[in-house]
């Protein structure tokens, strides 16, 4: 396996390493902690491939580190498909992978991938006779499927508790916890859910302990405020339209059943990667994942990175990377002269202007990226690295309002996000939304958002002076 | 072969799109039928606003995607003993 | 859009599609196919892609016997894969009455030539690794049952006879139909009107909605389905399993994934298409109850369609009373789409060489008023 290497975690960094573990990966012995993700253990010990992809049976890895990809799926302990981004290591855990054949680092079927052309037509092939059909169709089932069925005993039925809440706040990011706390604040009873096991959502990859410090001062803020029922770890997998709405949330433990008078949306967004040639090559990130991987959790898979984007987050990224003494082999970017591109320069690490990404080379794991000049096709910048974080608009996590009757409205530039007036409320009268799945585009934006649609929320089920006079106020 | 993959998790390229729009596929229900972008593990949280962008340039506006594709349970894939213990007896048992 | 064709088919789903697809394959396509939505909007892009040949009537018998055959040789015909996998269906019966139903039902498919054999629940054992087969009875499997993934079906139908020259019509609602004399002599949707002499309603869970435009009351009923599927994991489930005491069944797709439903007696008739938790929770316990190895496996995500009831559980075909020129092919509860091939050539025979066919009989809407309905047993989900 090649090189990944840990750097020294930050203090005050809410990714705690925890005890050191050891698992076993394929038969081997993998160090990790208990309180980091398998994921980030084995990019640390230099896995590179962590899956091969369904028809071209192409190399993937984890891409976006907050488990709504499917890039890091692995089998642990005999049960398939766990994103190991979200699974903490266990001393003695079997991990393995699961897809290609002989195996996942050596798949003949990439074959298909090298000989088949620009396309794959998977519903004409094979039907050239029905002997021809019926044999291909035990051999393509035999392909399909992400993995073994599990192995692991029969799971018993997992305790359901049913119950009311006036309101439920989905996601405890910023404005999650802004709306929890106005709600709380009012008097009402607010059950938080939020699927992470940290609050303070992208606070926590902010590249700096300031993003830390702050989610940590939301937090308690939050514990100040009484009526709160907070579930970490907890995600929801759907909302149910009707009155009461009926909220399904579960972890390991528990499924939690909740019938909600009120509901406010405060899910995020998904980081996405652009479309490019071979943007699926493993050591392509988003600026937010690599972030995570590498100031949250310490981990650098390989160097040196190239960093691209324009955003204030990206830039910061990489000042702190150069900081930590992580190699840089460049940043491409349209900003111009702010602190911390002069911090990437001053350690010698070169700017490249206004160019975008076109093209990714690499066998198993990146190996260099090509880009144009913003307005042209013709290439001029190679830039050799093996990690490489590319900004793309995120997606609004519109799912859960949109499910439950919620209006959303598409724009290009930023994709589906949830439809909400000045006050937050949503085309259901039961459901408000606030932050990043409504389209905002900063933290301040977000807290602020989810302040008056927690307000908002609370004066919906009952009128109140004060509460009008401060939401009037925001 | 150099690729641009738009779903992951089903591998569908952009020519892949590009082929089902010219076949006739050019509604985001259709065009997610017939290619299959969207239907694999993550279920779209990272293709398809990807694919209601290109639909959009091709149709000639965001208004012609105005709806995403219809959303159903579940968020996230869950094992099966999550749900199992919440189901009531019937009325006739 | 044709302002005039010798023929209406209002309903795109693979009941339309196939009669198209039978007529245009004759010689005949003057035909306009009109489709409220995407192909695969109605039940046809939401069903769980069962065939099977287990029936309990005759009629119902041979004509899934034939869709079999021509189902095996529809992928070379239009060049699109269906992914027909004749792995079996395993029906599980859990009290003496209902084993005693089987058994008579057995022995009739036997006698029609369809192999399904009465097995032990020990037997049932070695065809499915793990299943529970405490309290069930008896059991049936028929090796040459089998299961396909239906939208390329449609697809592939909707190509062959675009290609032929027939004119289908996506996002094209019927508004209304116009009836001259008892005789129907066009048909009016939100996108312009056709004239034609005959109009075939295969409107699956609307039909009861489109002969109202006609003045024609249909006694059917649509009733709300769930279906979910889970991760796509490698093949380890061979059969469709399905428990006749509740109506569960499932099965592995080509894909991987495990989809499957089941009944719900308290569900009423209504044009519901959201998914619930209710069916979801109570899939869960049946799938978990049936085959305990699935509690591990992840569910993906649950979805919705119609039945098109009637009254007997059976279609309703061919010509009504008063109006002329109006013809049914729907009602198909849970199993059109596996009588779809059969139904769809006999119909074009009929419709074009005027072969008359034992199910226009059998299965007319005159048979309610006359008391002589015959009901199908075997009905899952």
């Amino acid at each position: 396996m090649a090189s990944g290497r840990r750097i020294n975690l930050p203090e005050g960094s809410p990714f705690e390493r925890g005890e050191p573990v050891q698992f076993q990966f394929e038969g081997r012995p993998v160090e990790g902690y208990d309180n980091e993700p398998l994921a980030v253990s084995l990019l640390a010990a230099g896995a590179r491939v962590f899956s091969r992809s369904t028809k071209f049976h192409r190399p993937r890895g984890p891409v976006c580190l907050h488990g709504h990809c499917s890039g890091c799926l692995m089998r642990v302990n005999g049960v398939p498909n766990l994103r190991t981004c979200q699974t903490h290591c266990r001393s003695g855990a079997v991990v393995e992978r699961q897809t290609g054949w002989p195996s996942t680092g050596l798949d003949l079927f990439r074959a298909v991938d090298l000989f088949s052309g620009e396309r794959l037509d998977h519903h004409g092939m094979f039907t050239a006779s029905s002997a021809i059909n019926r044999l291909a169709g035990s051999v393509v089932r035999r392909l399909a499927g992400l993995g073994e069925p599990p192995s692991a005993d029969p799971q018993k039925s997992v305790p359901v508790s049913r119950f009311k809440s006036d309101v439920v706040v989905i996601g405890a990011g910023v404005a999650g916890l802004a709306a929890g706390r106005a709600l709380g604040e009012c008097g009402h009873n607010v059950v938080l859910l939020e699927a992470e096991e940290h609050r303070g959502g992208r606070l926590l990859d902010m590249a700096t302990p300031e993003g830390w410090k702050q989610a940590a001062a939301e937090k308690n803020q939050l514990e100040s405020v009484a009526g709160i029922e907070v579930h970490v770890e907890t995600p929801v997998l759907a909302v149910y339209p009707g009155d009461p709405l009926e909220v399904v949330a579960s972890n390991e433990g528990e499924t939690l059943f909740i019938s909600a008078r009120r509901l406010v949306v405060c899910t995020g967004a998904y980081e996405q990667v652009p479309l490019f040639e071979n943007n699926d090559l493993p050591g392509i990130f988003g600026p937010r994942a690599l972030d995570r991987l590498t100031c949250g959790y310490g981990v650098v898979p390989g160097e040196p990175l190239v960093l691209v984007g324009d955003r204030d987050e990206t830039l910061r990224l990489a000042a702190r990377l150069v900081e930590l003494d992580v190699a840089l082999a460049g940043v491409v970017t349209s900003r111009r002269d702010t602190p911390d591109l002069e911090a990437v320069r001053r350690k010698n690490v070169e700017i490249f202007e206004d160019r975008r990404i076109v093209c990714a080379h690499g066998g198993k794991w990146l190996d260099r990226v090509e880009f144009a000049p913003l307005n042209s096709p013709q290439r001029d910048l190679v830039l050799d690295c093996r990690t490489c974080a590319v900004e793309a608009p995120e997606a609004p996590a519109y799912e859960l309002a949109h499910h439950a009757g919620c209006r959303v409205s598409f724009s290009s530039q930023n994709g589906y996000r949830v439809v909400v007036n000045d006050e937050g409320q949503t085309s259901n009268s039961q459901i408000f939304a606030a932050g990043h799945v409504t389209g905002a585009t900063s933290v301040s934006e977000a807290a602020r958002a989810g302040e008056r649609a927690g307000l908002a929320c609370a004066l919906s089920l009952k009128d109140d002076n004060k509460i009008r006079e401060r939401l009037k106020s925001l | 072969m150099g690729r641009t993959i738009v779903c992951r998790c089903e591998d569908v390229t952009i020519e892949d799109l590009k082929q089902a729009f010219s076949e006739g596929y050019r509604d985001l229900e259709s065009l997610k039928r017939y290619t299959g972008f969207a239907t694999g593990f993550c279920q779209g949280k990272c293709c398809l606003a990807h694919a209601a962008r290109f639909l959009s340039a091709l149709k000639g506006g965001d208004d012609t995607v105005a709806d995403p594709t219809r959303t159903r349970p579940l968020l996230h894939p869950t094992p099966a003993s999550r749900f199992a213990g919440a189901a009531e007896p019937m009325e006739d048992e | 859009m044709r302002d005039r064709a010798e023929l209406v088919i209002i309903g795109g789903g693979i009941v339309g599609l196939s009669l198209a697809y039978h007529l245009a394959r004759m010689g005949m396509t003057d035909v306009v196919v009109l489709e409220q939505g995407y192909l695969c909007f109605g039940a046809s892009g939401r069903n769980g892609g069962g065939i099977r040949q287990q029936w309990s009537t005759e009629v119902n018998i041979r004509l899934a016997q034939q869709s079999v055959r021509m189902f095996k040789q529809l992928a070379r015909e239009t060049g699109h894969n269906i992914w027909f996998r004749q792995g079996g269906y395993l029906f599980l019966a859990r009290d003496a009455r209902i084993a005693a139903e089987l058994e008579k039902t057995v022995k009739l498919q036997n006698r029609l030539g369809v192999p399904t054999r009465l097995i032990s629940p020990a037997m049932a054992r070695r065809l499915v690794e793990g299943l529970n087969t405490e309290g069930v009875e008896v059991c049936s499997y028929n090796s040459t049952d089998g299961v396909l993934f239906p939208w390329p079906a449609v697809w592939g139908m909707a190509t062959v006879v675009r290609n032929l020259g027939v004119e289908i019509n996506t996002f094209t609602r019927v508004t209304g139909i116009d009836v001259k004399d008892n005789h129907v002599v066009k048909v009016v949707t939100d996108r312009g009107a056709v004239a034609t002499h005959r109009v075939v309603n295969a409107a699956g869970a609307w039909s009861w909605q489109i002969a109202r435009l006609a003045g024609l009351e249909l006694p059917n009923k649509p009733y709300r389905h769930e279906i979910l599927v889970t991760e796509p994991l490698k093949p380890f489930l061979e059969p469709m399993v399905s428990d006749l005491s509740d109506g569960t069944y499932f099965s592995q797709t080509m894909r991987g994934e495990i989809l499957g439903g089941i009944a719900d007696p308290q569900e009423p008739s209504s044009m519901e298409t959201n998914s619930s938790f209710r069916f979801l929770a109570r899939m869960c316990n049946s799938m978990i109850r049936i085959l305990p190895r699935l509690s591990r496996v992840k569910i993906l995500r649950q979805w919705a369609g119609y039945y098109d009831e009637t009254p007997d559980g059976q279609p309703i075909l061919g010509r009504v009373k008063p109006v002329e020129g109006f013809v049914q092919l729907n009602g198909f509860g849970g199993h059109g789409f596996m009588l779809a091939p059969a139904v769809g050539k006999i119909a074009a025979e009929w419709l074009l060489r005027k072969q008359d066919h034992q199910i226009f009989h059998t299965y007319d809407l005159g048979r309610f008023e006359r008391g002589e309905t015959r009901k199908e047993n075997f009905t899952i989900g």
